[in-house]
């Protein structure tokens, strides 16, 4: 009854597995593996070229929710900047704080198509803080940290 | 050569010199004969990544980049003298000795009888399982929450940095590093961050855990067949442990150091041991401390269910061997301590999110969800139904044998997985998630275990009735 059972459900492994096998099976055929997987995702592109763009001593406030999944690729991917993880709607005063505190030259918001948060709103109209013309999901700003004023976070 | 060759051609390199350190200790520290030749390998590369990562470590205490030359170069030369030394007190076997210095001098007591059908479709499963997991390895860079979360960002960094820097990783900082360790020797040896290549490494760990559940099967006396069969059982059953072959978490690795170092009690128990075992037990100890957080209370509860089953068998010299389970237990001190005495002088904080206070009603909540998972055939297959037909058919036999260690360590870790959910500083909310992110993992570091004592039932039914 046990081998019946297990018999029953090696056949379900073959199934369930079966998308995997197929889409390995395409890939080794095309040649499409390694690194070009990675780069089949938008999101991991836009990573590429933020890469290219930040001096690898650099550090960044990446504003996202961490359960979407993309902060931790971002940080993976954008090592050995340093990484901040804030919510998208971080109020101005703790943002401002934690880039001058931190000496951030750039802030991320990983998807642009968010309602900005009242953080982000402050942050376009700093004049210490650039928009980057970065084409992808999110969007990119350079951050001169040092004309930030204020020890403040209330 | 295509540069892919020249990298895969470093990386088997790398592996090489792993497996090379592993055997130099084995041949240290067991008289030959001790294992057969596929023990020896399964054996050899636990033993060789242990002394490795934790040598990696001291080189970032002692404030020295990692570099190959700096890495090898000490522990082959540690690794040659002890070869060098073993053969001038003729400890290699040379195939002309016999079994003078071992209670077990063969891999098993079972003569290699079987049934070619069943043994040819067994591998033949196997083999399929293996193709597919080492592509899917192989060909595709890392993705899963933990490994770009946690283990792979961790090797990224500390290659980057030739040593354990952890300044731009906040979360889990304080998680013990052998997998990360291991990953960047590994990247040391490619010459560069390669994030699929490396994978190679998880299969060939779960290749490695199936060779030993297949030679302790063989060697506490199942034919061949069934031997093959109960591994192809294990590895075929449910999507968890399919997926942990290419997934690049630590729970593998912490598998398989689990089913050493309990394996190699379990088998010292049952006086089927070759001498010198508890010396390598206490190696797979230290390995499961430096694994995963969770190791070193998973450690702690082989070495008690080893010392729980002696006081209540009380086998003749029973002090004597308790006292001789102070190995295992100093194994596992070397595995856990230099680690905390790391986290300790660098003011890494040690988890103490994980234990604020128990929760009765998450222990309760917790309850019917774990029974789900173990009967549950999308994690593990028909596995642990099949533990429970292994008790009911073991009966009596298992409270008066050796076998009370697997039931001990089985059922004590079920419960204390239980307990561990009372302590988790979730919200009532986050719960049911937490649960289902963590528990098939709890179970997959018991599954090889739980196939070995299906393997003792399958044993008495081969054996039949009034044995």
């Amino acid at each position: 009854m046990v081998l019946l059972l297990w018999g029953l459900q090696c056949l379900w492994l073959l199934w369930h597995f079966g998308d995997e096998a197929r889409d390995l099976a395409w890939r080794l055929a095309h040649g499409k593996v390694g690194e070009a997987v990675r780069q089949e995702d938008p999101f991991q592109q836009w990573l590429t070229a933020l890469a290219a763009l930040m001096p690898p001593d650099s550090t960044y406030v990446f504003l996202d929710h961490y359960e979407a999944g993309k902060e931790i690729q971002a940080r993976y991917r954008l090592v050995p900047r340093r990484h901040i993880l804030l919510m998208p709607d971080v109020p101005p005063s703790f943002l401002f704080y934690t880039l001058r505190r931190k000496e951030a030259s750039f802030l991320i918001l990983r998807d642009k198509n968010l309602a900005p948060g009242p953080g982000l709103l402050a942050a376009e109209a700093s004049p210490a803080i650039r928009p980057v013309p970065l084409p992808g999901p999110g969007l990119v700003f350079r951050v001169d940290w040092a004309r930030l004023w204020g020890e403040f976070y209330d | 050569m295509t540069e892919p060759a020249l990298s895969l051609f470093h990386l088997l390199l790398g592996l090489g010199a792993i497996f090379f350190l592993g055997y130099g200790l084995l041949t240290a520290l067991i008289p030959a004969p001790g294992f057969s030749g596929p023990e020896r390998t399964a054996l050899s590369f636990g033993l060789g990544v242990v002394p490795l990562t934790l040598w990696l470590l001291a080189l970032t205490a002692m404030g020295l980049k990692f570099s190959l030359p700096l890495i090898l170069g000490p522990l082959l030369v540690l690794v040659v003298g002890a070869l060098l030394l073993a053969r001038w007190c003729g400890r290699v076997d040379h195939g002309q000795q016999s079994a003078v210095s071992s209670p077990v001098a063969t891999e098993n007591r079972q003569p290699k009888t079987g049934n070619l059908f069943w043994d040819w479709l067994f591998l033949s499963l196997l083999a399929v399982l293996f193709v597919f997991v080492t592509l899917r390895a192989v060909l595709y860079p890392m993705w899963a929450w933990d490994a770009i979360a946690t283990w792979g960002c961790k090797a990224k960094v500390f290659y980057e940095s030739r040593g354990v820097d952890l300044t731009c990783i906040q979360a889990h900082n304080y998680y013990p590093n052998l997998v990360p360790l291991l990953l960047t020797y590994l990247y040391l040896c490619l010459g560069q961050v390669n994030d699929y290549l490396v994978n190679l490494v998880f299969p060939l760990l779960g290749g490695l855990l199936l060779m030993l559940l297949y030679s302790f099967s063989r060697r506490l006396g199942l034919s061949r067949t069934r031997a093959l069969g109960l591994t192809a059982f294990l590895a075929l059953n449910g999507a968890t442990f399919i997926v942990h072959l290419y997934i690049a978490y630590a729970d593998l690795a912490l598998t398989y150091f689990t089913l050493a170092a309990a394996g190699l009690l379990y088998l010292w128990l049952q006086d089927a041991a070759p001498r010198g075992s508890l010396g390598l037990a206490a190696v797979f100890l230290a390995g499961m401390a430096w694994c995963k957080y969770e190791g070193p209370p998973l450690a702690g509860t082989v070495v008690l269910a080893a010392a729980l089953t002696l006081i209540w068998l009380r086998p003749p010299g029973v002090w004597r061997r308790l006292g001789d389970l102070a190995l295992p237990l100093a194994g596992l001190a070397a595995g856990f301590l230099p680690w905390r005495l790391y986290t300790e002088l660098h003011h890494l904080e040690a988890g103490a999110d994980h234990i604020l206070g128990f929760y009765p009603g998450q222990f309760l909540a917790s309850i019917p969800q774990v029974l789900l998972y173990l009967v549950n055939p999308y994690y593990f297959g028909v596995l642990w139904p099949a533990l429970v037909l292994a008790v009911i058919l073991l009966g009596r036999r298992l409270w008066t044998s050796p076998r009370l260690f697997l039931a001990l360590f089985l059922g004590g870790n079920l419960l204390a997985i239980l307990l561990a959910y009372g302590l988790a500083p979730t919200s009532a909310a986050e719960f049911s998630q937490y649960v289902r992110g963590t528990l098939d993992r709890l179970l997959l570091h018991l599954a090889p275990m739980a196939a070995l004592l299906v393997g003792e039932g399958l044993k008495d039914l081969e054996a039949g009735p009034g044995e």
